[in-house]
């Protein structure tokens, strides 16, 4: 392979990376709190694009009306869904996590109902390509990952310098002792689902001018987060952050060399190869 | 299991199943055989349940079953008998190797490698030609039995009853050996420590627990594959290893009977009142999560609820 189709695919994966991550984080910090994955997180993601098609394409709104829209929306979905089955499912894993399936499949199924199978395009709202010496880079895709990154550092600050943020990191570290100081833990444990559910959103949005979208895509992306969170360590952004480019990476580079349904098995072998040598993942603590 | 009510409806269970498929017409009996071959994933999907794992890959292992079988019998002539036992080999050796690498870990480790496994599982069968690639393999033989070809539902039935039956009494034996026993006390963390440390191999237990669940589905895959007469790889899609965990939860996962009602219930109900996927799997997903919210143990956990609170009491 030559060094420009290399360069071309590693700035592909890094592009495709920052993509993952957005989703990718909403888990992690989820799993911080409740020590659960949400398998229903990437039906936010399929529920974001969703609804830039129907918002945007469909209805012809404007842009800077539908993507607060549906911020808005799934972080009042987040706060429900908090509230109504996470909460009451406190430290029962089991049910906890089917449950999260049970959400994943009733969004799944409704959206299949609602917009039907057949596969939607959202129109390029940024024409044009990006010449770095030889390699090409759609500006589409590099405006999609530099906000993604933009919003990475808003979850950053969220969290390392905010006193929810701090609450956060106390619950993960010890619940019973964070409820001391008086940390409102339900209060905590929403906002963070809240932010995770926008966070996923948001990744859906940007994704829908880039791919073909319909209902089945939030499958996909979870196969995909999941394996990005054992990489990066159960919990750990920093680890999220990293994991989500090297899987971009390994992706790109590999469906260049081997062809993308081998690049999907290539990907799987680097989660087992994890599990095998540091299950804690590459940032992870051993709990 | 004990209570003298159940033991007389296991031989009642079995004489319903002798007398079926001279009563019922071929509707039925393909209902009876749907019915059966889900009633075999979710018995041995309960068996690792029980050890306080959640497989969310079983179909993975259902294909592997499935696929290993038919490429025997499709590309290399290999008779489907043969194709059968070779699947169950195939589809245990391939989770004796997952659950080794991920059983040592949390419950939540293995419920997301399995996921994936299954999804990449899936995207093998779809990327390779030689495995059918998207549309999968057609024309999948079915076994003769002394010279009768098994290509009539009635002569069928028999086959994945065999099948079912052998399965579902594999692990409802199992309970009871000394070897189920320890199973089950590895279900939380804490219990694994205390069984470790009376000289319980709890990473051997649990692999060959996984193991012996996989290589019964992939047996039964190996006959739906060819009771369907084709493989592809949407039949095996995260949905089908959803669809097991709906009948596991909703039935109850603990018992002979949860299990076993759980998916005979759902399964003849789904097939009576759904023609579009969308709709089953909406309905499910809704019991499903009113099971959860209200009685968590699972619907036969509200009988056994009744029996240990409301009965009167029999000294035991």
């Amino acid at each position: 392979m030559g060094l420009t189709l290399f360069l071309q695919a590693l700035a592909i994966g890094v592009v495709n990376g920052a993509l993952y991550i957005l989703t990718a984080l909403g888990l992690t910090l989820i799993y911080g709190i409740l020590h659960i994955v949400n398998f229903a997180h990437g039906e936010l993601y399929m529920l974001g694009a969703m609804l830039v098609y129907l918002l945007f394409v469909a209805m012809e709104w404007p842009l800077w009306a539908a993507v607060p829209v549906i911020v808005a929306l799934s972080v009042l979905a987040g706060f429900a869904v908090e509230r109504t089955i996470f909460r009451r499912l406190r430290g029962q894993w089991l049910q906890l996590l089917v449950a999260t399936v049970g959400v994943s499949l009733i969004i799944q199924s409704v959206s299949w109902i609602a917009f039907g199978a057949q596969e939607k395009t959202v129109p390029s709202v940024l024409e044009g390509v990006l010449l770095l010496g030889s390699v090409r880079v759609p500006i589409e895709r590099l405006a999609a990952a530099s906000i993604a990154m933009v919003l990475v550092a808003i979850l950053y600050l969220i969290v390392y310098r905010t006193r929810t943020g701090l609450a956060m990191r106390a619950i993960e570290e010890d619940e019973e002792t964070a409820r001391m100081p008086r940390v409102d833990t339900d209060r905590v444990a929403g906002i963070a689902v809240a932010l995770g559910f926008a966070l996923a959103a948001l990744g859906g949005v940007f994704v829908a001018p880039i791919y073909s979208i319909n209902p089945g895509m939030g499958l996909e992306a979870i196969l995909m987060s999941f394996i990005i969170i054992i990489v990066g360590g159960l919990g750990s952004i920093t680890g999220t952050v990293v994991a989500g480019l090297l899987i971009g990476i390994i992706q790109a580079v590999g469906a260049l060399t081997l062809g993308a349904e081998a690049a999907h098995v290539l990907v799987f072998v680097a989660m087992i190869a994890m599990l095998v040598f540091r299950p804690q993942g590459l940032m992870g603590r051993v709990r | 299991m004990t209570q003298p009510s159940s033991r007389a409806l296991g031989p009642a269970l079995i004489l319903v199943l002798l007398v079926l498929p001279f009563v019922a017409t071929n509707y039925w009996l393909h209902v009876a055989i749907v019915v059966l071959m889900n009633i075999t994933y979710t018995v041995a999907l309960c068996a690792v349940l029980r050890m306080g794992y959640l497989s969310l890959g079983h179909a993975g292992f259902i294909a592997l079953g499935a696929y290993t079988s038919v490429v025997l019998s499709v590309r290399f002539g290999v008779s489907p008998w043969f194709g059968i036992v070779a699947a169950a080999a195939m589809s245990g050796a391939v989770a004796w190797g997952l659950g080794a690498l991920t059983l040592r870990l949390r419950g939540i480790y293995f419920s997301l490698a399995v996921f994936a496994f299954g999804e990449i599982v899936v995207a093998i069968a779809r990327a390779f030609d030689w495995l059918g690639g998207p549309s999968g393999i057609a024309n999948v033989p079915r076994p003769s039995f002394f010279g009768i070809k098994l290509d009539t539902h009635f002569a069928f039935y028999w086959l994945a009853m065999v099948v079912a039956v052998a399965v579902v009494a594999f692990f409802a034996r199992l309970e009871q050996t000394r070897f189920g026993a320890t199973l089950l006390t590895l279900k939380t963390e804490s219990s694994e420590r205390l069984a470790e440390s009376v000289g319980v191999d709890a990473a051997a237990h649990k692999t060959a627990c996984f193991a012996m669940s996989c290589a019964a589905v992939g047996a039964m895959g190996a006959v739906h594959s060819m009771y369907l007469l084709f493989v592809n790889p949407q039949v095996f899609s995260f949905l089908m290893s959803t669809d097991l965990v709906i009948y596991a939860m909703i039935g109850g996962t603990t018992g002979f009977w949860g299990p076993v009602l759980g998916a005979g219930v759902l399964t003849a109900l789904g097939e009576q009142l759904f023609s579009a996927g969308y709709w089953k799997t909406l309905v499910y997903a809704l019991i499903l999560m009113a099971v959860i919210l209200v009685v968590p143990g699972g619907l036969t956990a509200v009988s056994g609820l009744w029996k240990r609170e409301l009965a009167p009491r029999s000294g035991r």
